[in-house]
C-alpha cells in the first residue's frame, strides 16, 4: 500500500522543515475546515512552516495515511515527530503543550475582564438558547481580527463571564481581550455585534473595517472604469475551469509570491465561489500589511446571477 | 469488560471489531454505528498501557486501515475514538 518511493518522498518532506503540515490546499487557501483550523493555530504560533498539499498528489494523500497509521488529513509533524490531526492539535494548543513542542513561550492563562452590553447580552442569551447546547466563542487573531461564533466547547478554552453571558476564548485570544467591549447595534443592513478592543492597534479599530466588503455591482463598476485594482480568484484550478470572472487572476503559488512583493498600498480584491474562502485570503493579506483589501461578497455565484448569466453557476 | 456491539446486524461494524481484536489480543471493543460509513469506537486494551493517546489511536487506526482505504471504503470516518487501558 505504501511504496518505498512514496515512503522516501514523505521522509524527505518531513525532514524538509521543522514544522510540516500535510493538508488539503495550502496555508493561504485551505480547502477543508479541519486543515484551516490547524493552519489558524500554526499561524498563531510560528512565522514559518512547510505545507504539503495532498490534493495535488494522490500518492502522498494515500501514502501519508499508511505512513502515520492515521486515517485523516491534516497531519502535523514537528521535528520529525507525528503530533496528530486536527482534534489532537486543538487539544495540544489548548493545553499549551503545542507551544512547548514548537519552542514558543506558553502564555499565562488569565481570565480577561470583558464587558457585554445589555443589548448584546439579550442577543447572545437568545442565540445560545436556540443553539442546542452551543456556547459563544470569541476568537481574536494576531491581527486583532475578531470572530464571534457559536460552537461546542473546545479543550483548554478560558471562560469569561459578563452580564450573564459566558464567552469562551482560546488562550491566545484571551491574552488579547482584556477590557474588550461587546455591544449589539442596529445597522442599515440589519444588526450586528460590535466589538471594541482597546488592545487593537488603531488601524484595525472598528471605525475602519480592515477588509472591505464589496458587492458584484461595485466590482463591475471598478472593472469597467479600469480602476487600478488587482483581482484575485482564490478558488481551485478545477473550479476556475468551470467558471471565471474576466480580469481575475488565479491565486496560485506564483501569483501569491508576486503579490507578496507588491507595494502595500496596492488595491487588492479577492473573490471565490460565495465569499468565504476569499474573506480568509483577504484577511491574510491584510494581516501582512496590505492596507486596501476588499472581498467580493457573494463571490462568482453572485456575479453569475447579477452581472453575467453566461458565467455558469455550479 | 462487557462487549457491546450496537447495530451488530451491521457487517461493517463486525469487521471493525474483528480487525481491532485481531491486532490487539484481549481488547474489548464497542462499535456504535452512526450515519452511512460513520462509526464511533471505544477500545479497552492492555496494549495501550504506558502509551500516549496518540500512540493508542495509531494502534487502532493501523488495525482498521484496510477498511478505510480507497474511495469505496466501507468505513468513511471514525467520528469518535476512545481508547484506554483496563484498570490495573
Amino acid at each position: 500500500m505504501l511504496s518505498e518511493e512514496t515512503r522516501q518522498r514523505i521522509d524527505a518532506a518531513i525532514a524538509s522543515a521543522p514544522v510540516v503540515l500535510f493538508m488539503k490546499g495550502d496555508r493561504r487557501q485551505p480547502q477543508c475546515g479541519f486543515s484551516a483550523t490547524v493552519v489558524r493555530i500554526l499561524d498563531e504560533l510560528v512565522p514559518e512552516y512547510a505545507t504539503v498539499d495532498v490534493l495535488a498528489d494522490p500518492e502522498i494523500r494515500d501514502g501519508i495515511k499508511a505512513y502515520s497509521s492515521w486515517p485523516t488529513i491534516p497531519q502535523l509533524y514537528v521535528k520529525g515527530e507525528f503530533l496528530g490531526g486536527c482534534d489532537i492539535v486543538k487539544e495540544l494548543y489548548g493545553s499549551g503543550e503545542l507551544h512547548g513542542k514548537l519552542g514558543v513561550a506558553v502564555p499565562e492563562r488569565r481570565v480577561p475582564n470583558l464587558h457585554v452590553s445589555d443589548a448584546a447580552a439579550v442577543f447572545l442569551r437568545e442565540a445560545v438558547a436556540r443553539s442546542d447546547g452551543k456556547q459563544v466563542h470569541l476568537r481574536i487573531d494576531r491581527a486583532f481580527q475578531n470572530q464571534a461564533y457559536l460552537g461546542p466547547e473546545e479543550p483548554g478554552e478560558i471562560v469569561a463571564e459578563s452580564n450573564g453571558v459566558r464567552i469562551l476564548l482560546d488562550v491566545m485570544s484571551a491574552g488579547r481581550a482584556e477590557g474588550l467591549v461587546i455591544d449589539h447595534v442596529e445597522t442599515p443592513g440589519g444588526h450586528e455585534l460590535r466589538i471594541d478592543n482597546p488592545n487593537a492597534p488603531a488601524a484595525v479599530k472598528p471605525a475602519e473595517p480592515s477588509v472591505r466588503q464589496i458587492d458584484v455591482q461595485e466590482l463591475k463598476r471598478l472593472l469597467d472604469a479600469g480602476a487600478p485594482i488587482r483581482l484575485y480568484d482564490v478558488r481551485t484550478p478545477e473550479e476556475r475551469a468551470q467558471a471565471s470572472i474576466p480580469g481575475a487572476r488565479l491565486l496560485d503559488a506564483d501569483a501569491a509570491a508576486e503579490l507578496e512583493k507588491l507595494p502595500r498600498d496596492t488595491r487588492l480584491v479577492f473573490h471565490c465561489h460565495h465569499g468565504g474562502r476569499s474573506q480568509q485570503a483577504a484577511e491574510h493579506f491584510r494581516g501582512i500589511g496590505f492596507r486596501d483589501v476588499s472581498n467580493v461578497s457573494g463571490g462568482i455565484d453572485a456575479w453569475s446571477r447579477e452581472i453575467d448569466p453566461s458565467v455558469p453557476r455550479y | 469488560m462487557a462487549l457491546r456491539i450496537l447495530g451488530a446486524q451491521d457487517d461493517v461494524g463486525e469487521r471493525l471489531r474483528a480487525a481491532i481484536a485481531g491486532a490487539l489480543p484481549g481488547a474489548a471493543v464497542e462499535v456504535r454505528a452512526g450515519g452511512a460509513g460513520h462509526f464511533e469506537l471505544r477500545v479497552v486494551a492492555e496494549a495501550f498501557r504506558g502509551r500516549s493517546r496518540l500512540q493508542q489511536h495509531q494502534l487502532v487506526y493501523g488495525a482498521i486501515a484496510p477498511l478505510m482505504a480507497g474511495d469505496a471504503a466501507p468505513v468513511h470516518a471514525i467520528d469518535q475514538l476512545v481508547t484506554e487501558a483496563p484498570p490495573s
